[in-house]
């Protein structure tokens, strides 16, 4: 299948295997730091939302997509991330070199106290302890003194050194870089030992366990990973809004994340970040849509929310319907298909 | 004493509904292995379709009530067909999401049809009471209790005694085997799930009599889902014992736990989270719940 043969296990292993996928990543590097240039303010804060949704779907794709855990709670990470960072920078005055791991590394301890029950709970168990676990968040935030409940609480701008974070252009640099680390993270993880045990684990736990691998260390370790790139995600979300309540962590959101990866393709790197582009820019191309449309059906624009919902619904139904892989399944099937062209395979 | 007779009532009555909708629950999974996430999102749309016509079109309320569990069924029947006929077999996570979708859809459907408001479905016997001794009962709540428990000893009866009961059973255990046996898997599928839908349509209009009938009231159906949970996901028994139980348990934390304050945390509306916590505390414990027996996997 393809024209792709490599000679030695380096070349097996390299991170980008050809010359063409260098080419065009340089291209894709050269184009982000390009054209913020050349877009308004709204254009680039679309693209900040990105840019975090896909910091926090490569956090849940390791869990879901990769491991095989199910969870409905990861909009409680991201707000576990958020808080920290809120409370860290806000009360302690803690610099932002610190806030963010901190809030990572709250949110991964988190994520490992709540993956000790998933040793025990399998599929749909899993699914509903996690949704309870994010209810029970969004209630604490709520009612605690601390996080100041539904009045919110007001996160300072980045600051590190001299320089601060504080326009939508400078925000995406700032963020893009993360975003670059995330993957690159995310993609070493999967192609290592540990990629390679969760998805042992995601295809059959017992035969994995058989195989020697520790069921216990790996489905935490991946709990503690996926909640860690949520609490990051959460912190420059925390930062990104410098106002955070707890309402906007709910459950639509974890759902929100679940519709990014099968969207994009559960179980790949390259699906969690197309599902966080297009997932997160639906909505505003929903908004353009009725924007123009509102002229001549003005009753539209009361419907927004109504659409919003009943779409993610629908892509995700759709996705597992017709399409179980996802987008990154879809340029598969073409890769191929263009590479073999004219023989079927 | 007295109060804590009211709570126990009062428990009861929300409980009823959580079983009606637990039972839904126990019903889809039980035939099909699937959990419907969207539960109370199929309550929600029975209730405003009894709304439709018993208050906007002044149909007499039992023919509202009788059409709106007449669409229920065929809605259920049509989610079977459109969504999970060719869903059997696939993994767990595909098909939790598909209902989460669903529940989605739904919930977008509703917005766009009946719109954002809160309405009130007047029914013969609301605000209608029974007086023993000093304790006012409403003649809601127990037709509520007693609905459920009818329904408990029908559906009882039907997994025990009836043919199609049976089948269903067999099917949930292996859709495989149960094919070759000569059940109608895909029947038996939809009957399933126009069941569960049309206990579902029950337990939205009763949920509607005690409150309103609105969009969120959906949520309720996520807290039946501890519920369902506590009783044993297979279990008939299992869905009415426990939602009673969630029922009391709420009353009783919303009664003692509500004012109070530990530390700077103010429990407030500590009634919309003791489900959650009393899933988690169940799924650490025991996760096949009181009745449900616990799965032995084979490799």
């Amino acid at each position: 299948m393809g024209g792709k043969f490599k000679t030695s296990y380096k070349g097996d292993m390299a991170l980008f295997q050809t010359l063409w996928v260098k080419v065009w990543l340089g291209i894709l590097a050269a184009a982000i730091v390009v054209c913020p240039q050349f877009l308004s303010t709204y254009q680039i804060s679309i693209l900040n939302e990105m840019a975090i949704a896909i910091i926090g779907a490569l956090g849940l794709n390791l869990l879901i997509g990769y491991t095989g855990q199910i969870s409905l709670g990861h909009g409680a990470f991201l707000a576990i991330g958020a808080y920290t960072t809120a409370l860290a920078a806000g009360e302690l005055n803690l610099p932002f070199i610190v806030t963010l791991p901190l809030s990572g590394f709250m949110a991964a301890l988190l994520g490992m106290v709540v993956g000790v029950p998933a040793l025990r709970l399998k599929g749909l168990y899993l699914a509903l302890g996690t949704l309870a676990f994010g209810f029970i968040v969004d209630y604490i935030l709520f009612h605690w003194d601390l996080t100041q409940g539904d009045m919110g609480m007001a996160v300072n701008p980045v600051q590190i050194g001299s320089w601060s974070v504080q326009t939508e252009k400078e925000f995406f640099y700032f963020i893009a870089c993360f975003a670059a680390l995330a993957t690159l993270c995310a993609k070493n993880i999967a192609r290592s030992k540990i990629g390679r045990n969760f998805i042992a684990i995601r295809d059959r736990d017992i035969a994995a366990e058989a195989m020697g691998i520790s069921l216990a260390k790996y489905k935490i370790m991946a709990f503690g990973l996926s909640s860690f790139y949520a609490g990051i995600a959460g912190a420059l979300v925390a930062h990104y809004q410098k106002w955070i309540v707890p309402g906007s962590f709910d459950l639509s959101l974890s759902i929100a994340y679940i519709a990014m990866i099968i969207l994009g393709g559960l179980g790949t790197v390259l699906g969690s970040i197309l599902g966080a582009i297009l997932i997160t820019g639906i909505p505003h191309g929903i908004i353009y849509a009725t924007d123009v449309a509102k002229e001549s059906y003005p009753a539209l624009s009361g419907l927004i929310v109504d659409f919003k919902l009943g779409i993610f619904g629908l892509i995700v139904v759709l996705a597992l319907l017709f399409e179980p892989q996802g987008l990154a399944g879809i340029y598969r099937r073409a890769k191929v298909y263009w590479k073999t062209w004219p023989f079927k395979y | 004493m007295e109060r804590v007779f009211e709570i126990i009532i009062n428990g009861l009555s929300t409980g009823a509904i959580y079983s009606l909708l637990a039972l839904g629950f126990v019903l889809i999974f039980k035939s099909t292995g699937i959990l419907n996430f969207a539960q109370g999102e199929l309550a929600m749309v029975g209730a405003f379709v009894c709304f439709t016509f018993a208050s906007q079109l002044q149909l007499p309320y039992l023919l509202a009530f009788l059409i709106a569990l007449g669409i229920g069924a065929v809605l259920g029947a049509f989610i079977d067909l459109l969504f999970f006929r060719r869903m059997v077999g696939e993994p767990v996570f595909a098909t939790i999401m598909i209902t989460v979708g669903l529940a989605s859809i739904l919930t977008s459907a509703a917005g766009i049809i009946w719109g954002h408001d809160v309405h009130a479905i007047r029914a013969p016997f609301t605000d209608k009471t029974l007086e023993v001794g000093n304790v006012v009962l409403t003649h809601g709540s127990l037709i509520t209790v007693g609905v459920s428990l009818l329904l408990f000893v029908v559906f009882m009866l039907f997994f025990n005694r009836s043919l199609l009961g049976v089948a269903m059973r067999g099917t949930a255990e292996d859709p495989d085997t149960a094919g070759l046996m000569g059940i109608n898997v895909n029947k038996i599928h939809m009957a399933a799930w126009a069941i569960g839908t049309l206990v579902a349509a029950v337990a939205g209009i009763f949920l509607a009599d005690q409150s309103f009938v609105r969009l969120s009231m959906s949520h309720t159906g996520i807290k039946a889902m501890a519920a369902a949970i506590l009783g044993g996901m297979e279990s008939i028994r299992g869905a009415v014992v426990g939602g009673l139980a969630i029922g009391l348990i709420e009353g009783f934390a919303a009664n003692y736990l509500s004012g109070a304050e530990v530390g700077g945390f103010h429990f407030g509306d500590v009634k919309e989270v003791a489900a959650f916590v009393v899933m988690i505390v169940v799924l650490m414990i025991r996760p096949h719940g009181i009745f449900g027996r616990e799965k032995v996997e084979r490799v």
